[in-house]
């Protein structure tokens, strides 16, 4: 069936962790062009880490897109 | 909650024999409203609870014309009653305004004078206030938007009951009975500032019981009570008064006013009663009488705001007894 | 309740109807699946097919669940906002009465980050029991520096608390220029605006119950995603997905802050393993508003310019907020109207309380809110109607973005041509004022997969993998079922929120109604098909020619040829038709608008605000039940009532314990604090579906905060609308204060 945008635009396979999730990961939209247009960028994603299913992976430092990278050097990463 | 003994009391006489002496360690249950929750939340941890329904649950009578209300008297029928309905309008219109219906379909007159205070710090157990016998009140530079503007600490509660407003207006005595006997005591006496007595509220002791509230005659007596709360659905008052005025035309002759969840008692105002005497009763006097009962105010750090609607509720209580519209 | 949309298009709105950017997507007329021009159940007012079990309290929620040898969960929270671990025994636990099972949820050595913050957990025989066996572990803690608010975190002298910074800045976004947008300005406002944070208050709390059955694991979850639950509980406990079952009946309210197994799932999973019997573990109110997400505090210090003819020409704007401990806090601003010269800069504050999560409409009622605000102040400024001055500021009017015409019609129904200038002149305390805000939304969705069945009794059975939450998506697939076989909708049943099912996306963001109405109506039409097939024959047509309607299937071009329902069933034999399809585009879209009026009564002598009356002009696409569109409307205007005036998550300046974690002094609109509400829902059938659940929330508490300013002449900038605000904004501006 039709799915004709990524899964998350904020969490990648390739880039990030395994184990970081958020809720646009579980919930499919579909794009109202009007949505930047209107709105400018700002980011309320609040993020959890399967590990922990907090806010904070096991190592206890945040879980978001911009740590769960790969090469971070975090051993919980996945 | 703690496990506890349960005991059922039939009379007066069982119930005593069930109390202790030491605080908190027995404690007579009525309709509950107050006190699960104070189980569920562990502020009150009692071996023994003692169910005291059967107490007298009647209103009569006196022969001097006033009435005898039994502890054990649902809010839902006091606030029903014909003579209190009749006479006594600041006491009906206070029970009225109690909670919601359930809680007036449970709720006591005796629960409703006992209840403890619902200061936010003293009901939760993860703060050992002064109260509880910790050793600093939390509300002192905290959140203190709904605590007292009169009383002087060093708890800054305010009295939760309802009831005891008018009660103290109106001049009425509570008796009590315990193991040295029976005695009856001025509600303005019955409640205690924290400076006297901090672990609770009341003159009562463990070991006795509040049985009866005994209200005199009402005579010619105009009453009302006024009531600011911020939700018209449950919610508790951010201040109220109760006021009790004998007119002869539209002169005060006598006043009583009392203030209610501004101070840990009931807070009657000597200042506001004096600047009404002797005057006719009308939208300025009311008002004057107003600032004089909150000149002494003495608020904390969030909760100025709480003079102009103890003001408000002053003025409008005199207003209403009075039948004058603003 | 609500008026039968009717959209003349006034003149001068339609000359400007510019589409913008690209228009989003219409519905496909020409989709084999399109929904029909003539809808017999569909856009009408439909009850609830489970409303009589619910209101019989039959339903069984997760928090109802009883499963023969269950035990209860319980967990041990940090008492305080920011701890290390240094030991943690559950022994003692162990050793009490009826205890099975504990687990420990941190690690020795692990950091505590709020108050509330989970440690360990426990089963036992009874509920109380459970509380008492939690109560029995023994931790050790190293109490560390915290900040409790906002302002603590800001100082410059705040301890470090969080791993980089208890701050981080947002890149500055800019458009147009800021020097020129001023310098074009006749007026300019400077002012902060705030928001507080409201936490969810779902009145089923979050929980569930597990039940192994060796390595397989079934669990009845309050969630709003039965198969994102599944993928989260296999996840984290390191089991195949296809061992997971996740089952939500029905289900009391999530907002947002319901999309896995959470903490507490995963501990009561656990628990459920180690004792060996199902476990409940559903969390209390207290829990509820220390660990289960809010929505989190906005400000913004604003500098907006206006031109002498009521032209916005320049924003330029600080925020910041708190999502709590290292969670973020954005919300857009400003918020619909153009400013074509712009400037913001907005900065995540970090403090030791709950972490926000999505909660309907996330950023957007802040956003508005303060945005509205601002607006009503630069009307004042250049002495404008506030209608006006918007319609002058706002962006073109497109299918998505209809607030000209949806304020136009809803000032002529809300009588705001009554409404007077800023501070009512009536003399009395009682003070009242009108107000008014846009919104707009997304509500697009996709990926729902379904399956129908046609029995040989003439049964209909629609099994979809969607949830719940309480908004009607039962009756909602009934509807489209019973539309499209010419069917009622009670011969339909539909089965959902259970991860056995076909899949469906989590129900967020209100992509709920358009990503399975479409996945319904494909996945029907193709059954039908299918039954077309199977009954040609006996009734001596194509099978291409074969439709259904009025309880028959008959010919489209001879339609007294044909078979009752039951008969052509009957044709079927043993064997029943069944097929799997899913969501297709061209029969839902993306983008709403609306706009909401309030009235307010406010009692100048108490500070107390009243709500007297709310209207919102709403669309939503295609309406598919316009009883539940509108309980949407309801529910969303409500909770506004409840962030206008009263809900606040309350932390202690001194510990940053919460002192109103519970449903006493964390107030809620009752019954006699809900207004009269009015609804007009805008139906636009030629888009297709788009959802509803988020948009009529965003903004009321704007419309109210507005109305109060126009009540009382004063412009209270923050929210709730509390007394003590309230009272100290009149006496400011007694005091020769603040304007
Ligand atoms: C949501 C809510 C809102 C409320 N709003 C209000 C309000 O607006 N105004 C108000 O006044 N109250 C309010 N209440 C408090 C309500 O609990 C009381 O008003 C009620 O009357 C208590 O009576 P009870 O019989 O249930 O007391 P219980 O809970 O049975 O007892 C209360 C206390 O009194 C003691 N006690 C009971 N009877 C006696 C006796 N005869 N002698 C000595 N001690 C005794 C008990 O040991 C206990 O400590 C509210 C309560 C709730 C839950
Ligand atoms: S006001 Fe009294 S009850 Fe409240 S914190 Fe202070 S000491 Fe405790």
């Amino acid at each position: 069936m039709a799915h004709p945008v990524p899964e998350s635009r904020l969490v990648s396979p390739d880039v990030h962790c395994a184990h970081l999730r958020h809720k646009g990961m579980y919930v499919l939209t579909t794009p109202d062009p009007g949505e930047q247009k209107h709105a400018g960028t700002w980011d309320a994603t609040a993020y959890w880490c399967t590990q922990t299913q907090k806010a904070m992976g096991p190592d206890g430092s945040a879980a978001n897109a911009a740590c769960c990278v790969a090469g971070n050097g975090r051993g919980c990463c996945h | 909650m703690k496990p506890f003994a349960y005991v059922k009391a039939a009379n007066e006489q069982q119930a005593l024999a069930a109390l202790g002496r030491e605080r908190g360690k027995v404690l007579p249950l009525a309709g509950g409203m107050d006190l699960v929750s104070l189980l569920k939340d562990r502020i009150a941890t009692p071996d023994r609870l003692v169910n005291v329904k059967g107490l007298d649950g009647t209103i009569t009578a006196t022969p001097d014309g006033g009435l005898r209300i039994g502890s054990a008297v649902r809010l839902v029928d006091l606030q029903a009653h014909p003579t209190v309905t009749a006479q006594y309008q600041a006491l009906m219109e206070a029970a009225a305004e109690v909670g919601t219906p359930q809680i007036r379909n449970l709720g006591t007159v005796g629960g409703n004078l006992m209840q403890r205070p619902r200061c936010w710090y003293y009901r939760n157990e993860e703060f050992p206030c002064l109260k509880k016998g910790g050793a600093r009140c939390y509300s002192v530079d905290g959140e203190n938007q709904f605590h007292a503007i009169f009383g002087g600490g060093p708890c800054h509660i305010v009295h939760p009951s309802s009831l005891a407003v008018p009660l103290v207006a109106f001049g009425a005595k509570v008796r009590i009975v315990g193991p040295r006997g029976e005695r009856e005591v001025l509600a303005e006496e019955f409640f205690e500032l924290p400076e006297r007595n901090l672990y609770g509220e009341t003159a009562l002791r463990p070991d006795e019981l509040l049985t009866h509230v005994i209200v005199p005659p009402a005579r010619a007596m105009k009453s009302a009570t006024y009531e600011v709360r911020f939700r018209s659905s449950h919610d508790w008052p951010i201040a109220f008064a109760s006021v009790a005025l004998q007119l002869q035309g539209s002169t005060v002759t006598d006043a009583r006013v009392v203030l209610g969840a501004v101070a840990p008692i009931p807070w009657r105002s000597p200042e506001a009663e004096a600047a009404l005497k002797g005057q006719p009763l009308n939208e300025a006097t009311a008002t004057k009488a107003a600032e004089a009962a909150l000149a002494g105010a003495t608020p904390m750090t969030q909760n100025a705001y709480k003079v102009q609607v103890a003001k408000t509720a002053v003025k409008r209580a005199l207003l209403h007894a009075a039948g004058v519209s603003a | 309740m609500a008026d039968e949309p009717m959209m003349p298009l006034d003149e001068s709105i339609a000359g400007e109807q510019v589409a913008e950017v690209n228009l989003p997507a219409t519905a496909n007329p020409n989709s084999p699946y399109a929904w029909p021009k003539e809808r017999r159940i569909l856009s009408t007012r439909v009850n609830r097919i489970d409303g009589p079990v619910k209101v019989s309290g039959r339903a069984k929620y997760s928090y109802d669940m009883k499963r023969p040898g269950m035990l209860y969960g319980r967990i041990l929270r940090s008492p305080h906002p920011h701890a290390r671990i240094t030991a943690l025994d559950l022994g003692p636990a162990l050793k009490m009465p009826g205890v099975k099972a504990a687990v420990p949820i941190a690690k020795v050595g692990g950091k505590l980050m709020y108050v509330g913050d989970e440690v360990a957990a426990v089963a036992a025989v009874t509920e109380d029991q459970a509380r008492d066996a939690a109560r029995a572990i023994k931790v050790e803690y190293e109490i560390l520096p915290f900040l409790a608010n906002v302002e603590q975190a800001l100082q410059p002298e705040a301890p470090p608390v969080f791993e980089g910074g208890n701050v981080k800045a947002s890149q500055t976004e800019e458009e147009g220029s800021i020097t020129a947008g001023f310098a074009a300005a006749a007026h300019i406002v400077e002012q902060t605006y705030n928001t507080q944070v409201q936490t969810h208050v779902s009145l089923e709390t979050h929980g569930c119950m597990c039940e192994w059955e060796g390595e397989k694991l079934t669990a009845w979850v309050s969630t709003q995603a039965v198969h994102g639950t599944r993928e989260g509980f296999a996840t984290s406990l390191g089991i195949p997905q296809a061992n997971v079952r996740v089952i939500t009946e029905h289900m009391g309210g999530g907002f947002g802050s319901k999309f896995g197994p959470d903490v507490q799932g995963i501990a009561c999973a656990r628990l459920a393993k180690e004792a060996k019997a199902p476990v409940q573990l559903m969390l209390d109110r207290r829990e509820e508003h220390l660990a289960a997400g809010n929505r989190p505090s906005a400000y913004a210090k604003i500098k907006a310019g206006v031109s002498a003819d009521g032209m916005l020409t320049a924003f330029e704007a600080e925020s910041w907020g708190t999502g709590g401990a290292g969670a973020s806090s954005g919300f857009p601003l400003p918020y619909i109207y153009t400013f074509p010269n712009r400037r913001r800069v907005h900065k995540d504050v970090y403090i030791n309380a709950g972490q926000q999560r999505a909660m309907r409409a996330p950023g957007h009622p802040q956003g508005c809110f303060i945005t509205e605000m601002l607006m009503d102040e630069l009307a004042d400024r250049v002495k404008m109607d506030p209608i006006e001055f918007r319609i002058r500021n706002l962006p073109p009017q497109a299918p998505n973005a209809m607030w000209r015409e949806y304020f136009k019609i809803g000032a002529s129904k809300f009588g705001w041509d009554k409404r007077h200038a800023t501070g009512d002149p009536t003399p009395g305390p009682i003070k009242r004022g009108m107000g008014c805000a846009a919104n707009r939304w997304g509500g697009g969705g996709r990926g729902t997969q379904a399956q129908c069945e046609i029995l040989p009794d003439g049964g209909v059975v629609v099994r979809c993998g969607t949830q719940d939450l309480g908004v009607g998506t039962r009756t909602l697939i009934a509807v489209i079922a019973a539309e499209t076989l010419g069917l009622q909708v009670k011969d339909i049943k539909v089965e959902l929120g259970d991860s056995n099912y076909p899949f469906s996306g989590g129900s967020g963001g209100s992509t709920t109604a358009p990503a399975v109405s479409p996945a319904i109506r494909v996945t029907v039409s193709k059954v039908l098909q299918e039954l077309a097939t199977r009954v040609a024959p006996a009734i001596g047509v194509a099978a291409a020619d074969i439709t259904a309607s009025g309880g028959r299937v008959h010919s489209k071009t001879t339609p007294g040829k044909g078979l009752s329902w039951a008969d052509a069933c009957k044709r079927l034999q043993t064997t029943p038709v069944s097929v799997n399809a899913g969501w297709e585009p061209g029969l839902s879209a993306s983008g709403s608008s609306g706009v909401q009026f309030a009235e307010v009564s406010v009692d100048i002598e108490t500070g107390i605000a009243k709500v007297d009356r709310i209207l919102c002009v709403q669309d939503c696409g295609l309406i598919v039940n316009q009883l539940t569109a509108e309980s949407q409307c309801i529910g969303g205007m409500v909770m506004g009532v409840g962030y206008a005036l009263y809900e606040d998550r309350i932390l202690d300046r001194n510990t940053a314990m919460q002192v109103n974690p519970n449903m006493e002094w964390y107030l809620v609109p009752g019954m006699s604090d809900i207004p009269k509400i009015d609804i007009m829902l805008m139906n636009q059938p030629e888009r297709g579906v788009i959802g509803i659940g988020e948009p009529p929330t965003i903004s009321t508490a704007a419309a109210i905060a507005n109305a109060v300013a126009n009540a009382i002449g004063v412009r209270v900038r923050s929210i709730p609308l509390t007394p003590q605000k309230v009272l100290t904004a009149l006496e400011g501006e007694r005091a020769g204060g603040t304007q």
